[in-house]
């Protein structure tokens, strides 16, 4: 009997795993499939403050600019605008004009279900919802003290219920097509911001429908609608028949018509039906869902790039199989902050040119990057204005006897009379070994450094209240000008601001200040470089590295150039059906 | 019975109030400043300050502590800090996906464990009994990450024959991305179970009733499975009862490679994200569960041993 029962469940065992490897189907489809890293919170843009939920965001709502997707540097360029803006002579008045023609997909919350015409009302609504202290958004930075009226409207909003009909000073729409708006002061950021996911179009009736389940109905004037949402599993898209439609770009960047980026020059997009988002925050799955073929490219993880990547090209294997490989600068800076309101710290720059002259971002980035990455020279990172391949930070040099006399110039010869500083991270394992390679450069001049681990949260809190001694971060742009990293210094921006180095210097403030006066140009550009070489000397942030992304794509996916600020990529993207039925039988 | 019952739920309130008390006071006093971190990289005072008057931070502690009590008897906890979903839904969606893996490994097995330990006991020394146990040793030493990053590169990447990760919400879908993780998910636990089911097992089957049994002439199956089994049943109970309420909470990291969007990635990221309402929201539900199945593997002590009073 025992042994009946036994040969009964191994076969009932047997026939469930081979009925489920049976209906495992390939699909050939003419999607793009997308991997992210993390989980998509949700999609509403007033909560685009993770990079997971933006991308997502990016195919369904759309802003008044966007960045043109082949040219290097970044430029912008229109996008539900009808051309660029027109500038009073002062830089406080921005009149801009919206196409026609344009709506938001269909949607019950709309009569008879049929998405409606965008107007220039709707960007006012949009961005008092970014205001609004009810929708708790993390991008109200975007406009703070910016836009006349606005902080005043949002602190009347504070008190009780948001009035959306009272009118704000600075966003007038004199008819339906024109918005016009009004700063303060000059804000030569603005541009870049009307591009942010933060700023991207909403229509009321929807907010109003769904209320706080808003943020599950995405309803956008994009080229794409959410079909299918599986919560922190996948998120399908598939073409909005309500678009107007775009053309792929004609020019691009050097090199871009060699790559084949220019074949679809003028051509309609989007060109794939779907878009598929899949969550997948470990790295394996991420990897081997490419490998498989499942999803189109993938940024490669630190364990597989050795086996994937020979000599900065893809190893014959994986060229056999169509796959390509791309490396692409990201505009972001790795650096390890030192909270300047620290008795030691702070009021010992000798110190600080130490620490930095003892460390060692070659072997940090060999060890921790594979080499994917560049040994950061000072706070502005690659692919914005005023960064120069060719500066060299004097106090990079990796000289542990120069060093070593810098400590003594300090006051501390050998570390002696030194207490122990500690360094903060969050809890992964990586955190730590970075930690513990920072105590190791430390420990060879005499400096003791304790490790401290946090979870992500704690960690933000504990910078933000001023807690940390020494920290290692990342700052990713958020729009690509070098003021976005020099902010990272300014006095006024302390904690729990972005300068949780609590830096303050009179004279990098007041660089600050000027140039936030000036239009882009040689004379702001020589300004950042002023602040650059500040920050290179007093060293309240050590620069680290600036990561190159090594990325994979499968021969069948066309229009590949990723750009971290490029969030809404995934239109121009084609998937060569022959190509794919082809070279998924090779996977 | 029906007595013990009812004084042990009366019991649960001041325990449950307790629990409550504990959790309100870790997070809510010891936890931090949460609209430090929801106030984002931006962050100004008054940003900081708007938002914790929207989360209601600005309140006394006592008026927090009721609107706590308040959510765990309307059952209402609100939204999540960090994603801004409704708890309720983020509970709802993860715990089909959660159950679908660990329900059915939970009884496959159950249904492997206790009748191999009653074998095993039963052939105790044999060369049977000491290859399945150094197996189910060698089992347990190995780390659980190394079953399912093997498992999944193996069964999923090279021989193909499950998706790699994925899930679908229909339950006639589903299947093709839970087998794989059930798989392993039996794997990672039937060692462990196996060695207590035999140790449990073992006790019984060197008592006296079993050599009367035997010298009375009884077959074994008899012996082991009316007299042994059903004298073993209050470990077992113990066992299989408590482990109820983790099947809820899912496993997050089969969860996580295979891409199943259960309670254990939900759990884990509100910890990550020091989400509170979401926190004290599972370590109320959990606290709960945990009582209940308590008192239910109590009540079933008494009905399997005659020998136990309740009072």
């Amino acid at each position: 009997m025992l042994k009946q029962r036994t040969l009964f469940a191994v076969l009932a065992f047997l026939s469930i795993t081979f009925i489920a490897s049976c209906t495992h189907k390939v699909q050939i489809d003419n999607s793009v499939n997308v991997e992210l890293k993390g989980n998509v919170k949700g999609l509403d843009p007033v909560g685009a403050s993770d990079l997971y939920s933006s991308f997502a965001m990016s195919v369904v709502y759309e802003s008044l600019y966007q960045y043109n997707y082949l040219k290097r540097p970044l430029q912008l360029e229109p996008l539900l605008a009808d051309g660029m803006p027109s500038v009073s002579k002062d830089g406080l008045t921005y009149t801009i004009k919206i196409k026609q023609g344009v709506k938001f997909a269909d949607d019950a919350a709309f009569p008879n279900g049929k998405g409606r015409e965008l107007v220039a009302q709707d960007f006012v609504y949009s961005w008092r919802r970014l205001a609004d202290p009810a929708t708790q958004s993390e991008g109200f930075w975007v406009f703070d003290g910016r836009i006349k009226g606005l902080n005043e409207w949002r602190e009347e909003a504070a008190k009780g219920q948001a009035k959306y009909d009272a009118p704000i000073e600075g966003l007038e729409t004199p008819d339906n097509y024109t918005l016009i708006i009004k700063l303060k002061k000059p804000y030569y950021q603005l541009m870049y911001q009307l591009a942010s996911t933060y700023t991207s179009v909403v229509a009321h009736e929807v907010v109003e429908k769904y209320g706080k389940e808003f943020l599950n109905h995405s309803v956008g004037t994009g080229p794409y609608i959410l079909k299918e949402w599986i919560r922190n599993s996948r998120l399908s898209f598939e073409r909005n028949p309500n678009w107007r439609g775009e053309k792929y770009p004609s020019e691009g960047s050097p090199g871009d018509k060699e790559a084949g980026l220019l074949e679809d020059a003028g051509k309609a997009i989007p060109f794939a039906d779907k878009v598929v988002f899949y969550e997948l925050p470990e790295d394996q799955p991420r990897w081997l869902k490419f490998m498989k073929g499942d999803t189109d490219f993938v940024e490669i993880p630190k364990d597989n790039y050795d086996g994937a990547v020979k000599d900065k090209k893809v190893i014959p294997e994986l060229a056999a199989k169509g796959v390509g490989l791309r490396a692409d600068p990201d505009p972001d800076l790795v650096y390890i902050g030192i909270n300047m309101m620290d008795p030691v710290l702070g009021k010992n720059t000798a110190l600080r040119q130490a620490m930095a002259m003892a460390y060692d971002s070659d072997t940090y980035i060999q060890k921790f990057y594979n080499g994917r990455a560049i040994n950061a020279q000072s706070i502005i990172p690659p692919g914005v204005d005023g960064y120069d391949p060719e500066y060299k930070n004097p106090y990079k040099a990796n000289n542990v006897e120069k060093a070593k006399e810098l400590l003594k110039k300090a006051g501390f010869p050998d570390g002696k009379g030194l207490p122990a500083f500690e360094y903060n991270c969050s809890s992964s394992a990586t955190d730590r070994q970075i930690g513990e390679f920072f105590q190791q450069k430390m420990a060879a001049i005499g400096i003791k450094i304790t490790i401290q681990q946090n979870s992500w949260s704690q960690f933000i809190e504990r910078q933000k209240s001023k807690k940390v001694q020494i920290f290692g971060v990342a700052w990713g742009a958020d729009y690509p000008d070098a003021e976005n990293f020099l902010q990272l210094l300014y006095g006024p921006n302390e904690s729990p601001g972005s300068n949780a180095s609590n830096y303050h210097n009179k004279e990098y403030d007041k660089l600050y200040d000027d140039a936030s006066k000036l239009p882009p140009g040689p004379a702001r550009t020589a300004i950042y470089k002023k602040m650059r070489d500040i920050s290179a000397t007093e060293l309240p942030i050590i620069p680290d590295a600036n990561r190159v992304r090594f990325q994979l794509f499968h021969g069948w996916i066309k229009n590949f150039k990723p750009h971290l600020t490029i969030l809404n990529s995934y239109k121009y993207m084609r998937v060569d059906m022959d190509k794919k039925k082809e070279l998924k039988g090779k996977m | 019975m029906l007595k013990y019952a009812l004084r042990r739920l009366v019991y649960m309130i001041p325990i449950l109030f307790g629990i409550t008390l504990v959790t309100f006071l870790l997070f809510n006093v010891a936890g931090g400043n949460p609209a430090i971190v929801a106030a984002g990289r931006y962050a100004t005072p008054e940003q900081i300050a708007m938002i914790k008057a929207q989360l209601g931070l600005d309140k006394p502690l006592f008026m927090q502590y009721l609107d706590f009590l308040r959510q765990i008897f309307t059952l209402d906890f609100g939204y999540s800090w960090f994603t801004k979903q409704k708890i309720s839904t983020l509970f709802m969606d993860g715990v089909g996906p959660s159950l679908s893996i660990t329900v059915p490994a939970f009884l496959i097995s159950l249904a492997i464990t206790i009748p191999l330990g009653l074998l095993l006991a039963f052939f105790r020394k044999s060369t049977l009994d000491r290859t399945i146990l150094v197996i189910a040793l060698a089992g347990i030493s190995i780390s659980s990450v190394v079953y399912v990053i093997a498992g999944q590169y193996v069964f999923s990447y090279k021989l193909g024959l499950f998706p790699i990760s994925g899930w679908e919400t229909g339950w006639d879908t589903r299947w093709e991305f839970a087998v794989l993780p059930i798989i392993i998910l039996v794997v990672l636990t039937v060692g462990t179970d196996l060695l207590f089911y035999r140790t449990v097992f073992l006790e019984e089957i060197h008592q006296d009733y079993v050599r009367t049994a035997r010298s009375k002439g009884l077959s074994n199956r008899t012996i082991l499975w009316k007299h042994v089994l059903s004298n073993s049943l209050v470990p077992i109970i113990t066992l299989v009862i408590l482990e109820i309420p983790t099947l809820l909470t899912g496993t997050l990291l089969i969860e996580s490679f295979f891409g199943i969007p259960g309670l254990g990635g939900l759990i884990y990221q509100s910890i990550e994200n020091s989400d509170f309402p979401v926190i004290k929201a599972v370590t109320v539900m959990t606290a709960i569960l945990y009582m209940v199945f308590q008192l239910l593997s109590d009540l079933l002590y008494a009905w399997v041993d005659p020998k136990i009073r309740l009072g």
